[in-house]
């Protein structure tokens, strides 16, 4: 579990993290959500530890970061997949990691097994193209077999198999009781992988809402009805209902269950009955609206 | 040895010797380091040989010829620790390091426990090698008197220099920074004060480091030059212990 108390960072006048509360929940993929310049990577970056709090604390099961006495073991993350060392192998660079935590040396070829990069243990890590460098990134995450694991845009420069995979990665890693803090700004891999969702916007919490309530909220259902008359009489009998073309009715807070009994005890034919969920896409919109902090002109 | 601190230094071993530019720059000192001996040897001997009376300086040995190179091209030995710190600001890893080893002052202790028995060893292998090079073109000008002791204060001075390039990487960060601090430090404020007749020359981690390998007990005794230059490493390495805990990686 990972806790923010308070977290806040400035650099001179401006604050990067803003009095930060939460709480990252075991067992679950929480997904970090902002703009650009809201603050992610920078309280990434104090969870564990390279970037030091202004003022408030990051702590991993209760402890700092400083604190553990071997890091890797309990923390993995990769925040910035191309900060290697250009010239060495992708298998030193493991080696030395493995070595800095006493951990098993077996773990580096498991780890490149894991990521699909067996046959590339001896390559320099320069030579990466950048989706590999993501892989390579998740790797030396994922070394010290940590129960809190932290990502920051793994996705950037995967191919479509390779941001599948990793949110297979992610869900399975969750799975086994994990904790994962996972920042993307790939909204639609977002919804497919995230349990809940933690939205910040110029360093201040906006929202921390599991998925399917967040994307619940707003939802509503579509009755495509052919005849008028029906239509008529099943807008008399849904408050809020409101007619969006011709034949289809927009109905807020009810279920496609309600709206099918309702037209089979009426005699209303319909055509069809949908349920209309916003995309986190949509949600996040609104949600950021007002905390973009590089937005262009709309 | 703590067991976190054991393994921070295997971790940097492994680091150290898994770039092709550590090997690069050990080899880079060794060959220039014989190069500038063989000149310095062929110099001496033309000196003492040629029909100009007033430069002859007699049989000297072939450590002092060593000695006298290496205050040219120390610089360059001591990138392979300006390296180890500032390769890894420059290309971000230092995120990794920090990763896995959170402790700042371990990071320092482990960087400086793997820096200086290599430095310790390629400082006293440049005393022998320049020697070598010197010793056949010194020809009756020169002796191998003294060079157990050349090697051994040659491979403590880049011990103790290379600890203290590492603190100035901490501070400085940068490559071509710390390479200018270090040649301001070593080579041009000694040079310039000593020629202006400043007594504060001898104060200089190089000077110091001169008078500790060449035996030199004009200006004080060999355990002060000692401890001079050891000062200013311990001063270097706790400023860059400072900074490296101050700032953001």
């Amino acid at each position: 579990m990972i806790t923010l108390r308070n977290l806040t960072k400035r650099y001179g006048e401006l604050t990067a993290v803003d009095g930060l509360d939460l709480e990252v929940r075991a067992g679950k993929v929480t997904g970090f959500l902002g703009p650009n310049g809201a603050g992610k990577s920078t309280t990434m970056r104090m969870v564990v530890g390279l970037d030091l709090p202004t003022s408030g604390q990051a702590l991993i099961g209760g402890r700092r970061y400083a604190d553990l006495r071997w890091p890797l073991r309990e923390v993995g993350a990769l925040l910035d997949a191309k900060a290697v060392h250009p010239g060495r192998s992708v298998r030193a660079h493991l080696l030395a990691l493995a070595r800095s935590n006493r951990i098993p040396v077996r773990r580096v070829d498991e780890v490149l097994e894991t990521v699909g990069m067996g046959k590339a243990a001896r390559r320099r890590a320069g030579g990466l193209s950048l989706g590999m460098s993501q892989r390579f990134g998740i790797a030396a995450a994922l070394l010290g077999d940590p129960p809190v694991l932290l990502f920051d845009e793994p996705v950037n420069g995967l191919d479509p198999d390779g941001v599948r995979w990793v949110r297979q990665l992610m869900r399975s890693l969750a799975a086994e009781g994990r904790t994962v803090f996972l920042s993307s700004h790939l909204m639609s891999e977002m919804q497919l992988t995230a349990d809940q969702l933690v939205v910040i916007g110029r360093g201040r919490l906006i929202t921390d809402t599991p998925m399917r309530e967040l994307i619940a909220g707003g939802s509503s259902v579509s009755a495509v009805c052919p005849d008028p008359a029906g239509m008529a009489a099943l807008e008399a009998r849904l408050p809020g209902a409101r007619a969006v073309s011709r034949d289809e009715l927009r109905v807020p807070g009810v279920t496609t269950r309600q709206v099918g009994d309702l037209a089979y005890e009426l005699g209303v034919r319909l055509h069809a009955l949908r349920e209309n969920e916003v995309s986190l896409e949509q949600k996040y919109m609104e949600l950021t609206e007002h905390a973009v902090e590089y937005g262009a002109a709309r | 040895m703590m067991p976190e601190l054991r393994a921070a230094v295997a971790a940097e071993w492994t680091k150290s010797w898994s770039v092709r530019s550590t090997w690069g720059t050990l080899a880079a000192s060794a060959v220039l380091m014989m190069m500038v001996s063989a000149q310095l040897g062929i110099a001496h001997e033309n000196n003492n040989t040629n029909e100009i009376t007033t430069d002859d300086t007699g049989v000297t040995t072939a450590g002092a010829i060593a000695i006298e190179s290496f205050a040219m091209m120390q610089l360059v030995l001591f990138t392979v620790a300006i390296l180890t710190v500032t390769s890894e600001y420059a290309n971000r890893s230092i995120g990794w390091t920090l990763q896995a080893v959170p402790v700042r002052g371990r990071v320092l202790a482990a960087k400086a426990a793997v820096l200086a028995p290599v430095m310790f060893v390629a400082g006293a292998a440049m005393c022998l090698l320049g020697a070598l090079a010197a010793r056949p073109l010194l020809g009756d000008w020169g002796t191998l008197d003294g060079l157990a002791y050349d090697a051994f204060a040659m491979g403590v001075y880049s011990a103790a220099g290379g600890v203290l390039t590492a603190g100035l990487a901490l501070v400085l960060r940068s490559t071509a920074t710390t390479l200018t601090a270090l040649f301001v430090l070593l080579m041009l404020l000694p040079l310039m004060l000593g020629a202006a007749g400043s007594p504060a020359a001898d104060f200089f981690p190089s000077t110091a480091g001169d008078h500790f390998m060449s035996g030199d007990t004009g200006e004080y005794p060999l355990a002060v030059a000692l401890l001079i230059v050891l000062a200013w490493t311990a001063a270097a390495a706790l400023a860059g212990l400072r900074l490296l805990k101050a700032r953001d990686a």
